[in-house]
C-alpha cells in the first residue's frame, strides 16, 4: 500500500488512498458521492489515532449505527495491524452514565462516540477539557447549520484550542447547493478551510471503478392496468389538491412550473410544506389537511407499487376509517380529496384487485374460508413473476457450473427498499421454492409453470382470509372508537393476561419457522379468543372455518428464506451457502458490511437505489477475483424509475454547483472562535458598576452567566447566548427554563409548544411555580427565525361576534389576568432572544446555579434525576393522571408497561381511588367489547 | 357570582387622547366611553393599557416614557399595548423589553387595529373570569385520549394510533406488544415500532 502511516491500513482503491491522504494531512471537509464509501474513510483514519494511543478523538454527529459500524471496524483492524495501543471506540450517548464515570472516561483518553447534547454540557461545565482533545471527526457535515449544537460544540473546542484537528464528512452534497454560498458557510461553521470533492464523475474515481465492472441485466417490468389506472387517478388527485392549495394561499405559494409530471419525481408535499412553512402556524386548517393529504399521496404511490393488493387495498380502508367524520358532526371535517371521482377510481379499481362480489352475501366456502359470494381476483405485482425467472435463471447457471470459479459464495442476494418488501419477497419465495422443487421431480414444464402461478395465489388467498377477518373485527374498534360520544363503560371487565399475547395480528404466524401448519396453530387459538360470547354463533362457524388451511398450504414447508441481522450464525450451521437466497433491505453503509460477508455472486435488485448501485461497484472493483452478476429492476414510467432518475441528477448537479462554488471561493482565514469581542465592552464588564451599600466600585472579573436548564440544550437558543459572550452554565433546572439573575427567571414557549402547554394547562402551573421562587417570573415567546412574526389571528373577528374563549391570545389574556406581574417577552427568533436577554441582565447580579437548581425540589428530592421526556408525555395524556400525581407514578413504577400491567388496586395506591379507577380503565378498556 | 363582581362601570374607559385612534372602530363587542383617566384605557377594576404604534414610537421616542412615568405605580395589571406596524421591530421591541421590566408592565403585541381592539375587548369581558380555561381540567374521551398517549412517541401518526391500538384491542396489550409484531402493522416501520417499544420499556427515570 502507499501510503505512509505507520499502521496498516485498508484502502483497496485509489480515490480511497487519496482521499484519505487528504484528510489525515489537513482539516477540512470531505464530500463524497453516495455510496463511495465514506465509512472506509473514516474508520481507517480513526484507527490511525486508535493505534497511536495517547489520544482523545471526539467523534461527533453519528447515529446508533454508524457507532456500530464504527466500533466494529476499529476492532477488526486493530486485530488486523496488532496494535497493542488501540483501545477500540467508547460510546457516550446516554445520560444514565453519571458525571464520575464520563470524567473518568474522558481522562482515560481513546476514541469516542458522544452524543451532542451530553458533549456540549460536558463541555461547558468543563467535565471535558477542550485543551486535551487531540480533535474532532464530524460525521454527516450537512446537518452543522449555525444554529446546529454541532456547530455550537466546534464552536467552544476552537475557542479553547487552536491546534486540534477537525475532519469533517458528508455524503450528501445536495443540501450544500441550495441558498447563498452554502458551501463557505459551511466551511465558517465548521471551522475549516479547504474542501475536498469527491464525486461519481471525478477522474480518480472513474479509474478506480471503471476497470472492473459488474455485469449488470437490466429489467423493466411494466404495471398492469388497474396499477396504471390507479397511479393516474392518485396523480389526479395530487393535481386536484394543488389547485386548491394555490386557490387559497396564491400568495405564499410559487406553483407556475408545476406539472403533473412533477409529482412522480419531485418530494412535492416537502416543497409546499416548506414554501408554507414561514405562515404555517396562520394558514387554516383545510390547507393543513390538504398538504397532509399530499404526504399520504405520495405514500400511497410507493405503496402501490411495493405492497400486494390485498395490503394496499387494506391501507386505503385505513385512510378511510381514519377519514370518516364522527356522527353529527359536518363533512367539512372530512379531507376533500375524498369527494372526487378520483378518488372513487382508487378505491374500487383497488378493491377489484383484489375481489368481486359482496363480502357480506352468501355462505362461506368451507373448502377454502372464502366466502363464495366474493370471488376473488388477487392480482400480483408483476415483478413476482420476473422475480421468479431471474431466479430460475440464477437456478440454471449454479446447475451448469456448480464450482464457482472465483472465491464468491454463490449467494443469491436481494435488495428491497424496506422490511415490509422484504417480508412480502421472503413470503412469495417460500411458495417458489417450493414450486421450484416440483420442477425437479416433475419434468413436465408446463404444469410446473401453472403451479408456480398458483402457488403465488396461496399467500394471497391466505391474505386476503386474514383480510377480511380483520374487516368483520376493524369495523367494530372503528365504531368503537370513533362513535360520537365515548358511552361511559361498567367497570372494565378483568381479562386474563394471555389475552395480549392472542390480539396479535393475525399473519404473525409467518415469522414463526417450521411447517405452516404448525405455525398457524396458535393464531387461529388466538382467534378464536377474540370472539365475544353474544356474537351469533354464525359468525363463530364462519371465523372458524375461514382459517382452515387448504390443501397446498399445508405442504408448504418454511424454506431457506430468512433475516440474516437476526442470527447470522445459524446459517452458516445449517446451509451451504452455494444455496442461500437472502432477502435484506437498503440499510446505507450497513449494505457495504452485507456484501463483504456474504460474497454473492448475484444481486437482484428489487427496487433501484442509486447508492448500492456504486457500493456494488466498490464492492466488485475491490475483489480482483469475484465476479457478481446484477439484475436491476424497475417499473417503467413509475415514481419509483423518475425518482431514481432524478436522485442520480441532483446529486451531480450538487456537485457540479459545489465545484464552481469552490473555484471561485473568497477564503476568510478565521480560526477563532470568538464571536466579534468589543474591547470597550469588555473592559466596562470588569468594572462593576453597581453602587451597593458602600458606595464603592468594585472590580469584578466576573464574565456574564446565563443558568440553562440542560433539557433546553436540544434548542439553538443556548448556543446563540454562548455566541453573544455570555457564559452558558448547564444546570439541572426544575422551575423555569433560563435563569439570567437572581430575581428573573425565563420560562421559553415556542408558538407550539405555548398552545399546547395552554390546553394541558402545564403553562399556569408553570408560572404559579416560578412566582413561588422569583421576584421577576418572565414567559419568553418565541418565533421560528423564518416564520412570520405574527399570531394566528383571533378566530373570527367580524363585528358583532360574541368574544370566543377558546383562541390563543384570549388565553393569553386569561393567563395575564390571573398573573398580572408576569413579564411576557416577545422575541420574532432565537437570535433576538439572545439579544433581550443580554440587554435585560445588564449591570444585575449574576445568578447562582446551586440556589437555582434547589428552587421547587420537594424535600429530599434529588437534582439529579433525570426523567426521560417520551414516557413521561406518554404519562401525562393518560386520564386520571394530573399535574399534582404524576411524579409519584414516575418515582415508584418503573415504566409505562409496568403501570399498564398494575391491578387497579395497586394503582390506587399511589393516586387514589377515583385516578387510580380512570388509570385502569385507560389501559384496560377493549375497544372489540 | 354576582356578589363579587366589582362595583365598577362595566364599559371600558377611553382617555380622550386616544380619539382618532382606529382601534377604537373595532371596539364593538363591550360598551366603551371617554372618561378622564391617566392610561389610555382602563380594561377592569385594577387594570389598565397604555397604546404605542409602534411608528408612533419611532418618530417620537420619549413619548412613552414619559406616560409610564405619569401612570407610576397605580394599577395592578398594567398593560403596555403595542401594534406592530413597522417592518424592523427588533430594537424597539428590544428596547420596550427592558422597559416593561422595569416599569412593571406587560407586553402585549399586536399587528392591526382589530387585533389590538379585540384585546381590550377580551380583557374587559374576561375581568372577572376565573382561569379554569387555562388551567388543568379532567380530560376528554376515550379515543382522544388514546391518540394523545400514542402519538407522544415521536413519528406515531394519528393513523398509527388507531391501526395500532386496532389490533391489539387494548392500550395496555399495545404497550406490552413487541417490536417484532408492531411492524406487520399496516404503516408501521421498523424504527417507527422501535421508538414505540422504547417508549414502553424505557424507565420513566434514570436512576443515578
Amino acid at each position: 500500500m502507499s501510503t505512509t502511516a505507520p499502521v496498516k491500513l485498508s484502502l483497496p482503491l485509489a480515490y480511497q488512498q487519496d482521499i484519505f491522504r487528504e484528510i489525515q494531512e489537513e482539516d477540512g471537509i470531505v464530500i463524497m458521492a453516495r455510496g463511495l464509501g465514506v465509512p472506509r474513510i473514516i474508520t481507517n483514519l480513526l484507527h490511525v489515532y486508535d493505534a497511536a494511543g495517547d489520544n482523545l478523538v471526539l467523534i461527533i454527529g453519528a447515529d446508533e449505527r454508524e457507532n456500530k459500524w464504527i466500533g466494529d471496524s476499529l476492532v477488526e483492524q486493530a486485530v488486523i495491524s496488532k496494535g497493542t495501543k488501540a483501545r477500540g471506540l467508547s460510546i457516550v450517548n446516554t445520560d444514565a452514565m453519571t458525571v464520575g464515570t464520563r470524567k473518568k472516561l474522558y481522562a482515560r483518553g481513546g476514541i469516542f462516540s458522544i452524543t451532542s447534547r451530553i458533549l456540549v454540557v460536558d463541555m461547558l461545565t468543563s467535565l471535558i477539557n477542550p485543551e486535551i482533545i487531540t480533535g474532532l471527526v464530524v460525521l454527516h457535515a450537512e446537518r452543522v447549520i449555525a444554529t446546529s449544537l454541532e456547530a455550537f460544540i466546534i464552536r467552544i473546542f476552537r475557542q479553547k484550542n487552536k491546534d486540534g484537528f477537525i475532519k469533517a464528512f458528508s455524503d450528501s452534497p445536495e443540501p450544500f447547493a441550495t441558498g447563498f454560498s452554502p458551501l463557505a458557510t459551511m466551511m465558517r461553521n465548521l471551522f475549516v478551510q479547504r474542501s475536498m470533492l469527491w464525486p461519481r464523475f471525478d477522474i480518480t474515481v472513474s479509474k478506480s471503478l471503471e476497470g472492473k465492472k459488474p455485469e449488470v441485466v437490466e429489467l423493466e417490468v411494466g404495471m398492469t392496468e388497474s396499477m396504471r389506472e390507479i397511479q393516474t387517478a392518485i396523480l389526479e388527485c395530487i393535481e386536484a389538491s394543488i389547485s386548491e392549495l394555490r386557490k387559497t394561499n396564491s400568495q405564499h405559494l410559487e406553483l407556475d412550473d408545476w406539472t403533473v409530471d412533477s409529482a412522480l419525481h419531485k418530494s412535492f408535499d416537502v416543497i409546499i410544506r416548506r414554501q408554507l412553512d414561514p405562515v404555517w402556524h396562520r394558514v387554516g386548517y383545510k390547507t393543513r389537511q390538504i398538504v397532509s393529504d399530499l404526504t399520504q399521496f405520495r405514500e400511497l404511490l410507493h405503496s402501490l407499487l411495493s405492497e400486494d393488493c390485498v395490503d394496499f387495498n387494506r391501507g386505503l380502508e385505513n385512510i378511510l376509517a381514519t377519514n370518516t367524520p364522527k356522527p353529527g358532526t359536518t363533512r367539512q371535517t372530512q379531507a376533500p380529496w375524498l369527494f372526487l371521482d378520483a378518488a372513487h377510481t382508487i378505491f374500487t379499481v383497488a378493491k377489484r384487485r383484489v375481489y368481486t362480489g359482496d363480502i357480506g352475501k352468501g355462505k362461506e366456502d368451507a373448502a377454502d374460508g372464502i366466502p363464495a359470494g366474493l370471488v376473488p381476483r388477487l392480482e400480483e405485482q408483476p415483478k413476482w413473476a420476473v422475480l421468479t425467472e431471474a431466479l430460475q435463471e440464477i437456478e440454471r447457471d449454479l446447475y451448469v457450473n456448480s464450482m464457482p470459479m472465483d472465491t464468491t459464495n454463490g449467494v443469491t442476494l436481494i435488495m428491497c427498499s424496506d422490511e415490509a418488501t422484504c417480508r412480502q419477497l421472503r413470503e412469495y419465495l417460500q411458495h417458489m421454492n417450493e414450486q421450484l422443487s416440483n420442477e425437479r421431480y416433475d419434468s413436465d414444464e408446463e404444469k410446473s409453470q401453472d403451479e408456480g402461478k398458483a402457488s403465488a395465489s396461496i399467500m394471497l388467498r391466505r391474505k386476503l382470509r386474514s383480510y377480511l377477518y380483520w374487516k368483520k373485527d376493524s369495523k367494530k374498534a372503528f365504531a368503537t372508537l370513533f362513535s360520537e360520544q365515548d358511552k361511559q363503560l361498567g367497570p372494565a371487565e378483568k381479562r386474563g393476561l394471555e389475552f395480549h399475547c392472542g390480539r396479535a395480528p393475525p399473519n404473525k404466524r409467518r415469522r414463526v419457522r417450521g411447517g405452516a401448519s404448525a405455525a398457524a396453530g396458535p393464531s387461529r387459538a388466538s382467534g378464536g379468543a377474540i370472539v365475544i360470547p353474544d356474537d351469533d354463533s354464525n359468525h363463530v362457524a364462519q371465523l372458524a372455518t375461514s382459517i382452515q388451511p387448504n390443501e397446498l398450504e399445508k405442504c408448504v414447508k418454511q424454506e431457506i428464506v430468512d433475516d440474516p441481522m437476526e442470527n447470522m450464525e445459524d446459517y452458516y450451521e445449517l446451509f451451504d451457502l452455494k444455496d442461500l437466497v437472502v432477502v435484506h433491505p437498503y440499510d446505507g453503509e450497513n449494505d457495504e458490511h452485507l456484501l463483504e460477508e456474504l460474497r454473492p455472486r448475484f444481486v437482484i435488485m428489487y427496487e433501484p437505489e442509486p447508492a448500492f448501485v456504486r457500493r456494488v461497484e466498490v464492492y466488485r472493483s475491490s475483489h480482483n477475483e469475484r465476479n457478481i452478476r446484477v439484475y436491476f429492476m424497475t417499473y417503467c414510467d413509475s415514481v419509483e424509475e423518475r425518482r431514481y432518475l432524478s436522485a442520480v441528477r441532483k446529486e451531480k448537479d450538487a456537485f457540479t454547483k459545489l465545484i464552481r462554488e469552490k473555484s471561485t471561493m473568497a477564503v476568510t482565514l478565521t480560526t477563532d472562535g470568538h464571536g466579534v469581542t468589543d474591547p470597550q465592552e469588555q473592559f466596562l464588564r470588569t468594572v462593576n458598576t453597581r453602587i451597593a451599600g458602600g458606595g464603592r466600585l468594585i472590580a469584578t472579573a466576573d464574565p456574564p452567566r446565563v443558568l440553562v436548564d440542560v433539557r433546553e440544550f436540544r434548542s439553538s437558543l443556548p448556543s446563540l447566548i454562548h455566541g453573544r459572550n455570555i457564559v452558558v452554565v448547564p444546570v439541572m433546572l426544575t422551575v423555569g427554563d433560563y435563569i439570567l439573575t437572581p430575581d428573573i427567571c425565563v420560562e421559553r414557549k415556542s408558538i407550539k409548544d405555548l398552545i399546547s402547554s395552554f390546553k394541558d394547562g402545564r403553562l399556569y402551573n408553570q408560572c404559579e411555580v416560578m412566582f413561588n421562587h422569583y421576584k421577576y417570573p418572565m414567559l419568553l415567546i418565541e418565533f421560528d427565525q423564518n416564520k412570520s412574526f405574527n399570531l394566528e389571528p383571533f378566530a373570527d373577528m367580524s363585528a358583532g361576534s360574541t368574544i370566543n374563549n377558546n383562541d390563543l391570545q384570549s388565553k393569553l389574556v386569561l393567563l395575564t389576568i390571573a398573573f398580572p406581574k408576569l413579564r411576557i417577552i416577545w422575541s420574532s427568533s432565537p437570535y433576538q432572544t439572545a439579544e433581550i436577554f443580554e440587554e435585560l441582565k445588564k449591570n444585575l447580579d449574576e445568578p447562582d446555579p446551586a440556589k437555582a437548581t434547589q428552587a421547587g425540589l420537594e424535600e429530599g428530592e434529588d437534582a439529579m434525576n433525570i426523567y426521560n421526556q417520551t414516557p413521561q408525555d406518554m404519562l401525562r395524556a393518560v386520564p386520571g393522571i394530573t399535574i399534582r400525581n404524576y411524579k409519584d407514578i414516575m418515582v415508584q413504577i418503573e415504566n409505562m408497561m409496568e403501570l399498564a400491567n398494575l391491578e387497579e388496586a395497586e394503582i390506587n395506591k399511589i393516586v387514589g381511588k377515583e385516578a387510580g379507577r380512570q388509570v385502569h380503565r385507560f389501559f384496560n378498556k377493549d375497544i372489540y367489547e | 357570582q354576582k356578589i363579587n363582581r366589582p362595583t365598577g362601570t362595566s364599559s371600558i374607559i377611553v382617555s380622550a387622547r386616544q380619539k382618532g385612534n382606529p382601534v377604537l372602530t373595532y371596539i364593538k363587542n363591550v360598551p366603551w366611553e371617554y372618561g378622564d383617566i391617566v392610561p389610555d384605557y382602563v380594561v377592569g377594576k385594577t387594570a389598565c393599557a397604555l397604546f404605542l404604534s409602534l411608528k408612533y414610537h419611532r418618530l417620537h421616542p420619549e413619548y412613552i416614557y414619559n406616560r409610564v412615568k405619569l401612570l407610576g405605580h397605580s394599577y395592578i395589571l398594567r398593560i403596555l399595548l403595542v401594534m406592530v406596524d413597522i417592518e424592523n421591530h427588533q430594537s424597539p421591541l428590544l428596547e420596550l423589553s427592558k422597559t416593561c421590566h422595569l416599569n412593571d408592565l406587560t407586553l402585549i403585541l399586536s399587528w392591526t387595529p382589530a387585533e389590538a381592539g379585540r384585546y381590550l375587548e377580551s380583557y374587559k369581558s374576561f375581568e372577572n373570569a376565573a382561569p379554569t380555561l387555562i388551567q388543568e381540567k379532567p380530560k376528554a374521551d376515550y379515543t382522544s385520549r388514546m391518540i394523545d398517549v400514542c402519538t407522544s412517541v415521536r413519528s406515531v401518526s394519528k393513523k398509527d394510533a388507531v391501526s395500532l391500538v386496532t389490533t391489539y384491542g387494548s392500550v395496555r396489550a399495545a404497550l406490552n406488544a413487541e417490536k417484532e409484531e408492531i411492524v406487520l402493522i399496516q404503516g408501521w416501520g421498523e424504527k417507527k415500532a422501535e421508538r414505540w417499544e422504547k417508549a414502553a420499556r424505557e424507565p420513566f427515570m434514570v436512576r443515578k
